[in-house]
Parts: C-alpha cells; structure tokens; sequence
C-alpha cells in the first residue's frame, strides 16, 4: 500500500533516502550550528585557519559570562519579557470578550466589526508609523515599556480577536443555549461555561503571540530608544556594533537572544502548531 | 527585583481592570438600568440583549480605533499635507507622490518588492511541501519537522544576524566562503556587494524562516488526503510522482493557497532583514526601508505617502479575503 512507500522500495532507495535527508537537516541548521561553535571559541581561533576543526580552547564560560555581565544584554532582556507578558496577558484577554461577542450574539454591527478586524489584520504596519508615534510621544509614553505594551497590544487585537472569534464558532452552540435556558446570567455563561472550554485555544494564542511580540523589531526602533525599555531584538543590534569584530561574542549574543522564543516553542510546540493552524486556515 | 513587582502590579491592575469593567457593566445593565423585572421586563430584556454584545466588543473596538483606524487616515492625510518643502508644498496636494514615483530609487524599491514577493512565498511554499511529504511517514519525521520548524521561532534581526555569518566575506568567519576555501577557492568572496543579485541572498533568510510554517500547515493537510484517493491510483498504477502531484497537491490546493498569501502579506511587510543586512546598499531598498529613511530624515510627507503606496499595494488581497470569509458565512 503506498502509505508505507519507503520500507517497501529497493534497499539502495531507502538507504539514500534515510542517509541523505538528516544530511540535508543538517545543511538546513547549518548556520545555527556555526553560530553555536563560533561562540564557544576563544577570539584567537578567528584568523587560526582552523574553520571545520575542534575549537582551541572551549569559552563557554568565558564568552557568555561577558555577555551577561559586562554588557546592556540583561536588561535588553528583562525588558522583553516586561514588554511581552502583558501584551500576551492583554491581548489574550481583550480577544476572549470580543471574540465571544462576535461568535455568540448576532447584532447589529457584527459583521462590519468582524470585517473591521480581519482589515485590521492585513494593514501594513508602516502606515502607521508616524501617527502611532506621535500619539506615543503625545501621550508621554516615548520610550517607555507601557507605551510599546498599549501599542501592541492594540495592534494583535485583530488578529486575536479573529482566531478566538473563529474558535468559539465552532464550540457547540446548544451548551450556551441550554445555560440560558436555566437561566444563567449572560456574563456567568461567558465566565463558566465558554472560558473553560477555550483553554486550548488561549494556550495556543499566548504562545503564538508571545513569540510575534519577543522578535518583534520595527515598532521597538520606532517607539523606544536605549537600554532603558528597548527589548532584545533592538538591543542585539546594538549589541553586535558595541562588541564589532569580535566574532565570538557577537555570536554568543545572538545566541541568548534567540533562546527565549525557541525554549518556548520547544516546551509548548503542541500549542504553537495549533496556534498556527487555527489562525492560518481559517 | 523592584521591576518585577511593578510588571507584576501592572498585569494585575490591567487584568483586574478588565474583569471590573466587564463584570460592573454587565451588572450596572442587568440590575440598573434594564432590570428583567417590573412592568417592561419584555422591553428591558430586549434592550439590554441589544446593548450587551457592545460592552463586551466595546474594549477592542476602542483600542482598535485609536491604535489602527484612525492612524491610517492620519497617514493617509499627512501625505498630501505634510511637506518637507515650501517649494514642494506649492505644487498641489500630490506633490509628495510624484516626488515619490518620479524617484529612481522608489522604481528599484518596487521592483525588489515584486521580486521578494515573486519569490519568497513560492520558495517557502514549494520547499515545505516537499519537506512535509518527505518527513511524512518517517519514524524520526516528527523530530525532523522540529529542526525544519525552529528558525520560525528566531526573530528576523535574530536570523539576519546568523545568516551575516553565512555571508561574511572572510574564510575564516563566513561559511560559504570557509566551503569555497575547502574546495580550493582562493581569498574570499563578498556576497552583499551592490549587484544586482544581493537581494537573493537577503531572501534566503526569509525562505529559511518560514519554510518552517508552510510545512507545519502543508503536513497537517497532507495527513487529511482521505485514503482511498490515493489507493485508487495506486490500484490504477500510478508512481509515486503522480501521485503527489496528480493525487495529492490539487486535494490540498486551498491550504496551499492559504499558505501563499499569508507568506506574501508577511513579504510585503518586511523590514528587517533588509535593513539588518544589506542598509548600505542602495540596490537591495525595499519599500518599507525607503519608509524608514525617509522618516528618520524627518520627511514625514515622503515617508507617509510610501506607507500609503504599500497599503493600496496589499489592498487587493485585504478585499479579497473579506469577500472570502463573506461567502462562507453564506
């Protein structure tokens, strides 16, 4: 049967094919991989002509230990994750009530917020650059974390609310109607009948969102200036210009900025996955 | 860690805020101002039916229209208001378009656009296609699909920065070059150098990132082909080629479709890796990257009017997705 076509095609077939994709993955991982090596070297084996070989000396150490505790690094990432867990915590919950709104009650205006939020979803971010910024700076809120939060947690409103609203749609209409039936207050239905039933979905919003708004770069350049509030993906580049030429430590930088958003994919891959189902197929 | 503690209180005071509002209003609407009772319970019922799903939207509504709604109009209308010149300001409304337009470098700007999104979305569709087929029934495919999936989870800069290292012109520090040395190759080649083909190089960077995601969504259609179809061409004698293509992608042509247009809203957008990788280089601009130079030079009416460009540029795939989900709800 074709389902298992591998297993049951010449012995060659199967051995190139077995041998050459992991050779592929690691084609494909290539330049993490060298990354990973570059930063566990020491600075003198640039230059050495000892590209593919063993590193002279390992710096693990040595090398993350002067990212951590010599430069701005630390606080570029505390200011991601005070950046980032209230917008996840904001938007999440926003898009809970509004989803819950579009999918459960037919009204008036319904389907022009619906249409509303799914335009949202596709402007183009630049166009709202210069507005956003003026109205952050207006608001005193230039170059602080709370002004980066408001503004995105705003912005992934759209999209959130999307994905919640497609969700709830989907759940069994009759379990709401049987709570109103008992005659279960409007806002205890949302509370104890619906919430529950869209923990996974919450799951996979929060971590597809929390991911969105760790690598975000453009609206950090824009809205923030300095080690003060601006989050890791501004601050590597900084990062890289303070520490110029010193390849080992521009790549043990890159590391820790990467490692935050590809731990949480690896501890909640299940969610992601879904996350990005839910939101791409319908 | 004081910092901490005042995240903390604000996330509380946030979320709290949220609960308060929406358990008050829903209170203040029930208890006090449409209560179901006395002697217009059916009027008051139907009031408050009619104003609860706006308490509920009101939040996001809001928060929309600040953030989203009103931003574009203001955008759209510094454009023709906003001059960096008198000299520009007295040739009409319209005079930061043409300014726009009539420049050569917005026309390289544009036609890098057209070619990120010529290539990049069909890249990353077609080569996560065939890595979801080839993992498909594998024993270790799961693991696989990880690794193709992980640089989805690095941030563009992230990425741009790991892939400088691909590029670097020494041997000693770009792997390209180090590959080109081992086979012989003398001194070091510079990749990003102002040709004409640097912008494919920048593009490699993006395919990377998001073949991953075509793959996840591809593998997951593949898994619901129904059976039968495919043994019925089995049966029929077809090879395994036929029936990939035959059989297989015209049965998942919707999500492949979902799949390219994300890519391609997600291409029109990107800033990042060009302006990471390749800023010093007027040939690789791309719109967005104009954007950005006209705004940090302060020229607000330039900046704006390219932003307005990009926005009618994606507007045939906005409407498009509207009328879309309009006639599923159908």
């Amino acid at each position: 049967m074709f389902p298992t076509p591998i297993e049951k095609r010449s012995r060659a077939a199967q051995i190139t094919y077995q041998s050459l994709l992991p050779l592929a993955l690691i084609l494909w991982l290539l330049p993490l991989i060298a990354v990973m090596l570059f930063s566990i070297r020491p600075f003198s084996d640039f230059g050495a002509g000892n590209y593919w070989g063993m590193p002279s000396s390992f710096e693990f150490f040595t090398n993350y230990g002067r990212v951590f505790f010599e430069s701005d690094m630390p606080r570029y990432l505390m200011n991601s994750v005070l950046i980032t867990v209230p917008t996840v915590v904001g938007a999440v919950a926003l898009s809970c009530m509004t989803g819950f709104a579009l999918g459960i009650y037919r009204f008036r205006g319904n389907l022009l917020i619906f249409f509303m939020f799914i335009a949202g979803n596709f402007v183009p971010f630049q166009i709202l650059m210069v507005p956003v910024r003026d109205l952050t700076v207006n608001m005193g809120l230039y170059d602080t974390k709370l002004g980066l939060v408001l503004f995105h947690i705003a912005f992934q409103t759209g999209f959130c609310t999307l994905f919640m609203r497609n969700f709830i749609r989907a759940l069994p209409y009759e379990l709401i109607e049987a709570a109103r039936v008992e005659g279960v207050a409007e806002w205890r239905i949302f509370w104890f009948v619906v919430l529950p039933l869209m923990r996974p979905a919450i799951a996979a919003l929060a971590v597809l969102v929390f991911t969105f708004i760790w690598n975000d770069y453009f609206w950090a350049l824009v809205l923030t200036q300095g080690p003060g509030a601006q989050p890791v993906t501004a601050g590597i580049t900084s990062f890289n210009s303070q520490y110029v030429a010193q390849y080992h430590l521009m790549s043990a930088g890159s590391i820790v900025a990467a490692i935050p958003p590809v731990a949480i994919f690896f501890l909640m891959q299940k969610h992601f996955i879904a996350g990005l189902t839910l939101g791409a197929v319908k | 860690m004081p910092i901490i503690v005042t995240g903390l209180i604000t996330i509380l005071i946030g979320v709290g805020g949220m609960i308060a509002y929406f358990w008050l209003s829903n209170y203040l609407l029930d208890k006090v101002l449409f209560p179901a009772k006395g002697e217009n319970i059916g009027r008051n019922v139907r009031r408050a039916t009619a104003i609860r799903p706006w308490l509920f939207v009101f939040p996001a509504v809001f928060a929309l229209g600040l953030y989203l709604v009103v931003p574009v109009f203001y955008s759209a209308w510094l454009s023709v208001s906003s001059f960096a010149s008198s000299d520009l300001a007295a040739r009409g409304p319209l005079a930061n378009y043409v300014a726009v337009l009539s420049n050569p470098e917005f026309r390289i700007a544009l036609l890098n656009n057209f070619l990120w999104v010529l290539v990049v979305p069909s890249a990353s569709t077609f080569i996560g296609l065939l890595a979801a087929q080839l993992t498909d029934r594998l024993s270790w495919g799961n693991i696989a699909k990880s690794l193709v999936f992980m640089p989805m989870a690095i941030s563009f800069v992230g990425a741009s920065l790991i892939w400088s290292f691909v590029y670097h012109p020494d041997p000693e520090i770009g792997i390209l070059n180090a590959i080109r040395a081992t086979f012989g190759a003398e001194g070091g080649r510079t990749f990003i150098d102002g040709d004409i083909v640097d912008s494919f190089w920048l593009m490699v960077v993006l395919i990377w990132i998001q073949t991953g995601f075509a793959m996840v969504i591809l593998s997951a259609a593949l898994r619901g082909v129904p059976e039968d179809t495919i043994e019925a061409a089995i049966v029929d004698g077809a090879n395994p080629f036929q029936i990939f293509f035959k059989i297989k992608v015209p049965q998942i042509m919707p999500t492949i479709l979902v799949v390219w247009t994300t890519i391609t809203i997600l291409v029109l957008k990107v800033y990042d890796i060009v302006a990471a990788m390749g800023n010093q280089y007027r040939n690789v601009e791309i719109l967005p990257t104009q954007m950005m130079q006209s705004f940090d030079s302060g020229n607000y009416g330039f900046a704006t009017a390219i932003s307005v460009i990009i926005m009618v540029l994606v507007l045939p795939v906005m409407i498009w997705n509207i009328r879309q989900s309009r006639a599923e709800m159908r």
